[in-house]
């Protein structure tokens, strides 16, 4: 069965021509549609990491000018005079109130400029300090705090350290650690390369909020800002920001990589600026970048479905209308092959199909008029073998003969001889009849009479015979000599070969609309077997086909020998004539006898 | 054809499948589910004032600092960086060129800023005033503290301190509206209810710390018996302050104005005797709050709802005045 499916020969013209224009209609659509979808995906990906690392890079940008700004803060307020004596020697360095007020005029002067600036606080490396907004919480010495740690480690290098954690200072407007980001530098002596002091400003965290709110990666992406030690300075409120692996981006200064938060993918995009050691970090959920891509899907499956529905109805039309008058052609194909040769096909339409239906009309009627033709060849080629065994015979001289030996035994006495030739005249007139097809009844039995007549001669008392005919068919036309080669066969194959004598009956009756003629013998009759070959052989005639060349002879090979021949000519002449009810039928019983049923329709006139 | 009916219903229900699965997917949005009052972070707001660098403003940009934090909106710091009312009006027309979402303003005087206060709301600015008012521009509100009330909370607690009887001056601003609210506010106080309490002068002093350490100097030379003083101001107060300390003289009462670190750590010591603490970092945060209103069209902003008399906002809003002593200046102290 699979192997069938498989088999592309085996499908219907229909299935092959719905296949080929799904084919070439749904298929490309289809790779069209994936091919499409696949490039834009990785484009629109490609695209939105770039993006993304450009507005990464200029959010550092800006972060570097602002860290940067701050730098400058710090340089100059360390070129500051008064602030180099408080340096060196503490508040007792000022000459008086007035110097000291100066001193944190000047320092309040960048906080003026720079609202970012959340308070500017210089501390000398004993622990004192000078500020306008800021203040030690307790007493404690401002030298020991970790901020200060990290400036004198790092030797007069600005150095950010994120938020302030835990320390000993206050700001008077109440920011808290998490608003500000703390930068430091240390003051260095330039001979000594001692640390003079600290220079500590606290910058707004605000800032740097609306510097990164601002952007915003796709529908629902943002930014994050990370330090140096992996905390945070900026995520947005309910951002995934406390789940996020830090260990990851701390390795690395650039980079991206894909991470399952809630088992929602995100994908992280990150640039590390040098100069400020700042992280930021880009995350958006990967769910996002494929919306671009859904949409562009959405519109391709569409076109592929609307491609799918247009191609599936076209490849059905399509495949319907050249395969169903084909199918139909070939249905009408089967009806002639089983005899009728009449169906026509009656079709409008002018396609190859048409054409086609044109052909098998034409072809139909030139098979019916060639059959006409070859019955009309062989009637004429009968009747001109007729005729020239007439000529050859020359009836009148074999008449004039036949009477002449007549005269010649009447004379001698010989009175059977005289009856015997009388009767072979009426033979031969009869048997010849002018060359008509037809003849009356009565002289089909007067001729019968007469050849039963001559051999009575031959077998005396061996054969007898009885005519039974009904008056009223006397003239009734029948063709001619279909009684002889019976009534022969009656007496060389029935009556010769059995003991002691035989009788023939021979009856006409009519039965409807036909003459039934019945030829009984008394003879040996037949076995089975002899029986049905026979019967068997007149069922042949009865069928023969005009296409192929008549058996002709075959059977004088066979068992029965020349005693079918006789019979099947008369058989097919009746069948030829008047078509398959009429004919000879055949029945037979071993050692009681054989009877053969002529049956000849009822004709009033020669035709 | 009943194999392509099925066909055509399979691939017809496969789409409507695909098309819900599509819809569903891009309904949900996790990110963006901000709940209340929320601005864009574009939205830009500057609170303009004179004397940038002062101490005192430093609460009411936290105060408007952190409204902008809760809103999500930016927010910028501008203003005259000295005593200069040209520079402010010069500062004001630059932000005004910008076209912020809302401006609020600290005037320096009620007069020199009327014209171009005016020209902001008229170009659909929104601005609303803080700390001193203007009183008859088309700001929207003015939020801060009444300055009347304050002077009478402080000739109140004058009473208190000095007694009934005795002698004070004033040092104070004397062009400077909220300042003059003040003094009168003590002034008539102490003409009503403290009739032996007199005010024997009232001194100019540039609200500049050297400025009024001197001329507290040259007033304790002139008043030897002097009892009180009363400071409009905290720069002032501070001068003050460390006028008495250089004289050693402890036995007179002063009432400054503001807690900044300086006049906080005088109360603290004694050499203060009280200071008026005003809702500064109030100021600046619910002044936000108004000019996000009216931005957002969260009430209807009217360009001259003086002559249509439809306030959209309160049209003031007093932010509370509340006396510091020794015995509660911890609180003040930042935390």
């Amino acid at each position: 069965m699979r192997t069938k499916w498989l088999q592309f020969d085996n499908w219907s013209i229909r299935d092959k021509l719905i296949l080929h224009i799904l084919l070439i209609s749904i298929f490309p659509a289809l790779c069209l549609g994936l091919l499409i979808s696949w490039v834009t995906s990785s484009t629109i990906e490609e695209q939105v990491n770039g993006q993304t690392s450009q507005l990464i890079g200029n959010v550092n940008k800006s972060l570097d000018y602002h860290a940067s700004n701050m730098q400058n803060v710090s340089y100059l307020i360390s070129f500051n005079p008064e602030i180099g004596k408080f340096f060196a020697n503490g508040a007792g360095a000022f000459s008086g109130e007035q110097e000291r007020y100066n001193t944190l005029k000047f320092l309040q002067g960048f906080t003026t400029l720079h609202s970012e600036i959340a308070g500017i606080m210089i501390v000398n490396n004993n622990g004192e300090y000078m500020s306008n907004e800021m203040y030690a919480r307790s007493s404690r010495n401002l030298t020991s705090e970790n901020w200060y740690q990290e400036a004198v480690t790092a030797k007069g290098i600005f150095k950010l350290i994120g938020h302030p954690v835990k320390r000993n200072v206050t700001s008077h407007a109440n920011y808290k650690d998490e608003e500000v980001v703390s930068f430091v530098r240390a003051v260095l002596d330039p001979e000594t390369q001692a640390v003079q002091g600290v220079v500590l400003i606290d910058f707004k965290s605000r800032l740097i909020a609306e510097m990164v709110r601002d952007v915003r990666l796709g529908k629902s992406g943002y930014l994050m800002v990370i330090d140096d030690k992996g905390d945070m300075l900026y995520a947005p409120k309910n951002s995934i920001a406390d789940q996020l692996d830090r260990t990851r981006i701390l390795a690395d200064t650039v980079g991206d990589f894909t991470e399952k938060i809630d088992d929602k993918p995100f994908q992280y995009i990150f640039q590390k600026s040098s100069f400020t050691g700042w992280t930021t970090v880009g995350v958006f959920p990967m769910q996002e970048t494929v919306q671009g891509v859904h949409e562009i899907n959405l519109y391709i499956v569409s076109f592929v479905f609307l491609v799918s529905m247009l191609g599936i109805a076209a490849s059905y039309y399509l495949s319907y209308s050249i395969s169903r008058p084909i199918s139909q052609l070939s249905s009408f194909m089967h009806k002639v092959e089983s005899g009728n040769m009449s169906i026509r096909y009656n079709g409008k339409r002018r396609d190859e199909v048409g054409m086609l239906g044109h052909s098998f009309n034409q072809m139909l009627a030139q098979i019916k008029r060639l059959l006409r033709q070859v019955s009309e060849e062989q009637r004429l080629k009968r009747e001109a073998e007729l005729r020239s065994l007439q000529a050859h015979i020359q009836p009148h001289f074999l008449y004039n003969t036949l009477d002449t030996i007549q005269w010649l035994a009447r004379k001698d006495g010989a009175y059977e001889a005289t009856e015997v030739v009388e009767s072979l005249s009426r033979l031969f007139r009869i048997g010849l009849s002018r060359g008509k097809e037809m003849i009356p009844l009565s002289d089909e039995f007067e001729h019968i009479r007469s050849y039963l007549m001559i051999q009575k001669t031959r077998y005396k008392d061996k054969l007898n015979y009885e005519i039974d005919i009904e008056p009223s068919l006397m003239n009734l036309f029948v063709l001619k000599l279909i009684l002889q080669p019976v009534v022969e066969n009656a007496i060389y194959h029935g009556i010769k070969e059995r003991r002691g004598p035989g009788l023939i009956s021979i009856r006409a009756v009519a039965d409807q609309d036909m003459v039934v003629i019945t030829i009984e013998d008394t003879g040996k009759g037949m076995d089975e077997d002899k029986l049905n070959s026979l019967r068997m052989q007149l069922e042949q005639v009865g069928h023969l086909d005009y296409t192929q060349p008549i058996p002709q002879e075959k059977a004088e090979e066979d068992n029965g020998g020349s005693n079918s021949y006789g019979l099947r000519n008369v058989q097919e002449r009746i069948h030829l004539s008047y078509g398959a009810p009429y004919g000879i039928t055949i029945e037979s019983v071993i050692k009681v006898g054989t009877t053969v049923t002529i049956r000849h329709p009822i004709m009033h006139r020669e035709e | 054809m009943k194999k392509l009916v099925i066909l055509y219903f399979v691939l017809i229900s496969l789409f409507l499948i695909y098309l819900y699965s599509a819809y569903s997917r891009g309904a949900t949005d996790p990110m963006d589910s901000a709940v209340g009052l929320r601005g864009e972070s574009d939205e830009k707001y500057v609170m303009v004032n004179y004397l940038t660098g002062n101490e005192y403003w430093k609460n009411c940009l936290k105060g408007f600092e952190d409204a902008a934090e809760a809103l999500g909106v930016s927010v910028e710091y501008r203003g005259a960086t000295q005593y200069d009312e040209h520079e402010e009006v010069t500062v004001l027309e630059q932000v005004i060129a910008k076209k912020p979402a809302g401006i609020v303003l600290s005037a320096i005087n009620s007069e020199a800023l009327i014209n171009v206060i005016d020209k902001a709301v008229s170009s659909g600015i929104p601005v609303v005033l803080y700390d001193s008012n203007v009183p008859n521009s088309k700001a929207y509100s003015f939020l801060g503290t009444n300055n009347f009330e304050a002077g009478v909370a402080a000739a109140h607690k004058m009473g208190e301190l000095v007694g009934q009887r005795g002698t004070v001056v004033i040092l104070t601003q004397k062009n400077q509206l909220n300042q003059q609210q003040r003094v009168n506010g003590f002034i008539e106080t102490l003409e009503e209810q403290y009739p032996q309490l007199k005010v024997i002068e009232v001194v100019e002093d540039k609200g500049d710390q050297v400025v009024s350490e001197s001329k507290t100097g040259a007033l304790l030379l002139k008043y030897p018996d002097l009892q009180g003083i009363f400071v409009t101001e905290a720069v002032g107060g501070m001068g003050v302050g460390n006028a008495l300390i250089n004289n050693n003289r402890t036995d007179i009462e002063v009432i400054s104005f503001d807690t900044n670190k300086g006049t906080l750590d005088m109360v603290k010591d004694g050499v203060i005797s009280a200071t008026m603490a005003q809702g500064t970092w109030n100021m600046g945060y619910w002044s936000l709050m108004q000019l996000f209103h009216l931005k957002n069209a969260l009430v209807e902003p009217v360009a001259d709802w003086q002559q249509a008399q439809v306030p959209p906002l309160p049209t003031y809003i007093d932010t509370g005045i509340s006396v510091v002593t020794k015995s509660n200046v911890e609180h003040f102290y930042a935390k």
